[in-house]
């Protein structure tokens, strides 16, 4: 098995002001832990600039444009109450579009069986033409339209873990039977979406966990709500919007989930994604603001996608934090 | 939340749930920023305890009552919350 990282410098260049959770230090860590012998083994490259029309797979031109406009060349300037822009922003959220993309091009091609994007900003609350919850492009939902038309694939799905909701991703897979989103969250919590009544056109599937709910309920709300729902679905190629703030450390979310549950998750939508697509994942970094809950998390989850194995689950160095 | 916040402990019940409703409003409308939310969150969850403690020490002295109207030992009405 081989897996590929995209990863680049420009994600620890776009910061907001001090203090805000999503912060450079995140993209350190994973980095960091990357690093470790453990991963030696990754294929690693640098994300590439996306392409404007990639963002236009899924954001009206005025929106790119405004976006573009407002990148500030000092300081930073706010898109919303939590989602801010500096001066390597824009970079950074086309280098999120352009590693999502590259990931589709190096599985479809099978350069690789699967791919991790270590990305930021974040991007499945970006809305169409709406930045909201640290995303300012939705980087996610821009790979399953650019797979769908660069490998005129059938059927693409999302399943996102995030503990809040991918209200963006749901938002441009809504009216769209050939795209899958399959969402687990705390509820309620930010954005305030994702109910299980909310089902689009019978390819919305979300399955809200209560504060406190931990491995147990996660584990069954995925074997009896997203799983069916995704096998039914046979898709061509699976994408994970990879957030790891239903980690029990994190202090944005009230979920319990450990390493060894996003291990679990990992493996098993890597067993779905052999019955249905060669395997072909690609997962993309979300959430996730516990340095070390982070850190550990990404640590497990990049295991399995390099190993598919239960020894995903030990973290790595977890005594170095 | 800000310092002026009032505490929970000195809040009535009706302006205890009068918050515990406007925050529950605030999620489901995705009216909080997700930086705020978990606190607003949490805050509603503490809200909901005091809540329910003055609920069941109301309860509590309804029964006592209807103990001491009846006159006899035998049985208790919980209050019907509802």
């Amino acid at each position: 098995m081989s897996t590929l990282l995209l990863h680049h410098d420009v994600f620890t260049e776009h910061e907001p002001p001090q203090g805000h959770p999503e912060r450079a230090d995140r993209m350190r860590a994973v980095e960091r832990i990357l690093s470790h012998p453990h991963f030696e083994d990754l294929r690693r490259e640098e994300a590439p600039m996306g392409q404007r029309a990639q963002a236009l797979l899924v954001h009206p031109e005025d929106y790119v444009h405004a976006i573009e406009q407002s990148s500030p060349t000092e300081g930073e300037i706010a898109l919303d109450p939590d989602t801010w822009m500096n001066a390597s922003t824009l970079e950074a959220a086309y280098r999120a579009v352009g590693a999502g993309t590259r990931a589709v091009d190096a599985v479809m091609n099978m350069e690789v069986n699967n791919a991790f994007c270590a990305v930021r900003p974040p991007g499945h609350h970006a809305e169409t033409a709406r930045a909201m919850g640290f995303c300012v492009f939705g980087s996610i939902s821009i790979a399953a339209h650019y797979a769908r038309e660069a490998y005129d694939l059938d059927r693409v799905a999302v399943v996102d873990f995030d503990v809040h909701h991918g209200n963006g991703t749901q938002d441009m897979f809504w009216a769209n039977e050939d795209l899958f989103f399959g969402s687990t969250h705390q509820m309620p919590l930010f954005p305030g979406t994702g109910a299980v009544s909310e089902t689009g056109e019978g390819n919305i599937f979300n399955a809200p966990l209560s504060a406190g709910d931990g491995g147990e309920v996660f584990r069954e709300a995925m074997l009896s709500r997203i799983f069916p729902a995704l096998d039914a679905f046979q898709p061509d190629l699976i994408l994970i919007s990879a957030g790891f703030d239903a980690h029990e450390r994190d202090p944005l979310g009230s979920l319990k989930l450990k390493e060894e549950d996003f291990a679990w998750v990992t493996l098993r939508l890597m067993d779905l994604a052999a019955k249905h697509c060669d395997g072909r994942i690609v997962s993309m970094l979300e959430g996730g603001y516990d340095l070390a809950g982070l850190s550990s998390s990404v640590g497990v989850h990049v295991k399995a996608l390099m190993h598919g194995t239960g020894e995903a689950s030990q973290p790595v160095d977890e005594d170095e934090y | 939340m800000s310092d002026k916040t009032p505490a929970i402990a000195d809040m009535t019940f009706e302006a205890a749930l009068a918050e515990l409703e406007a925050i529950v409003e605030k999620l489901e409308a995705g009216k909080v920023s997700l930086e705020d939310s978990i606190a607003i969150y949490e805050r509603g969850e503490k809200l909901k305890s005091h809540c329910d403690k003055q609920l069941k020490a109301a309860e509590a002295r309804i029964e006592k009552i209807t103990l001491k109207s009846d006159g006899s030992a035998g049985g208790t009405e919980p209050l019907d919350v509802e």
